[in-house]
């Protein structure tokens, strides 16, 4: 895996703005933020874990990770409904982490 | 403690009506036999708003893109069956399909328990009585009745579906069996990762330690297999 640092971090990015959306679920406010809170950790430390590895594991071609990525982006700011934020919320790195070869979880 | 049928009232009609469309069956089955990401893109495209086939390929790269299975091979057809599945899903509108998505992790339940213990054995929309117990209303998704040993499943979409109900409700039988001198393992099935179940769990109070939790990555452990550990 090439260092995904940026367009990881346009996820989450992403992820942020779905929390804003699923946060007016005034029940849902402590869930939404634990939510977003875990699976950046977990982004990150991907991040971080994949600019080490040497010689990179395989995976897509760089070209196809960074249109998957902007694509998954673009899929979750298409998401305006609150309840189906909370869902993309969990959804959106999971998906992320597949499109990088990474165990989704 | 004894099973038995749910009562058909309206709504049972009706969701009957959903758990018996051909579609739940067609995705169940494929998601049974599914990989860890092939059951991702379930989720995220039956979650989507994207109707373009194209598009969920570019998202999923490693099960569509230059480097993932070549086209014609049997992975990546189940690949795209999985993604024709799930859009058809989507395509059912926003009401309809949250019905479907639930009436598909039941399903691919009770699909993978078959592996195990054998059709017989299961069964659908079941209450369980205790003598000198008030029945629950709410029936369980699947159960598995054997002698001596039943297994009460509660199927949820998302990690959002966990609340203390749910919770409440498993650990009930699995107390009231208990103090009836049987056995019952009360499982909460949730096709979204155990990060996000686990961040679910954690604010409730609710007793949790006898429930048993699959989630979307361990679904295969049903069946008595264990799960993948990668994607």
């Amino acid at each position: 895996m090439t260092d995904v640092s940026g367009p990881l971090e346009r996820v989450v990015e992403a992820l942020a703005r779905l929390a804003a959306r699923g946060e007016t679920i005034e029940d849902e406010w402590t869930y939404v933020h634990d939510l977003e809170t875990v699976w950046v950790a977990r982004l990150r430390a991907v991040a971080v874990a994949g600019a080490a590895a040497e010689p990179p594991p395989p995976g897509p071609t760089p070209a196809e990770l960074e249109a998957a990525l902007d694509r998954l982006v673009a899929e979750a700011d298409l998401v305006t409904d609150p309840h189906r934020a909370i869902d993309w919320l969990s959804t959106l790195p999971q998906a992320t982490l597949v499109a990088l070869g990474e165990a989704a979880w | 403690m004894r099973f038995q049928d749910a009562a058909k009232d309206a709504r049972a009609v009706v969701y009957a009506g959903v758990q018996a469309d051909p579609l739940v069956a067609r995705a169940a089955a494929l998601l049974a036999d599914a990989t860890p990401p092939q059951r991702v893109l379930a989720r995220a495209v039956m979650n989507g708003e994207t109707t373009a086939p194209e598009s969920w390929r570019t998202m999923f790269p490693t099960l569509f893109g230059s480097t993932g299975p070549a086209e014609g091979s049997p992975e990546r057809d189940r690949s795209e069956a999985v993604l024709a599945a799930s859009l058809a899903v989507a395509g059912r509108g926003e009401q309809v399909r949250s019905q479907f998505r639930g009436a598909i992790v039941e399903a691919v339940t009770e699909l993978l328990l078959e592996r195990r213990v054998g059709a017989g054995a299961i069964r659908r929309e079941r209450r369980i009585l205790f003598d000198g117990v008030a029945a629950e209303i709410h029936p369980y998704d699947v159960t598995v009745e054997t002698p001596g040993v039943a297994e009460a499943y509660d199927c949820k979409w998302g990690a959002r579906g966990i609340s203390a109900d749910v919770l409440h409700q498993l650990d009930d039988a699995r107390a009231h069996a208990a103090a009836a001198g049987g056995r019952l393992l009360p499982v909460l099935v949730v096709f979204d990762a155990r990060r996000s179940c686990e961040g679910r769990l954690a604010r409730q109070t609710a007793p949790r330690t006898g429930t048993r939790l699959v989630t979307i990555e361990t679904l295969d452990r049903l069946s008595g297999r264990r799960a993948e550990v990668a994607s």
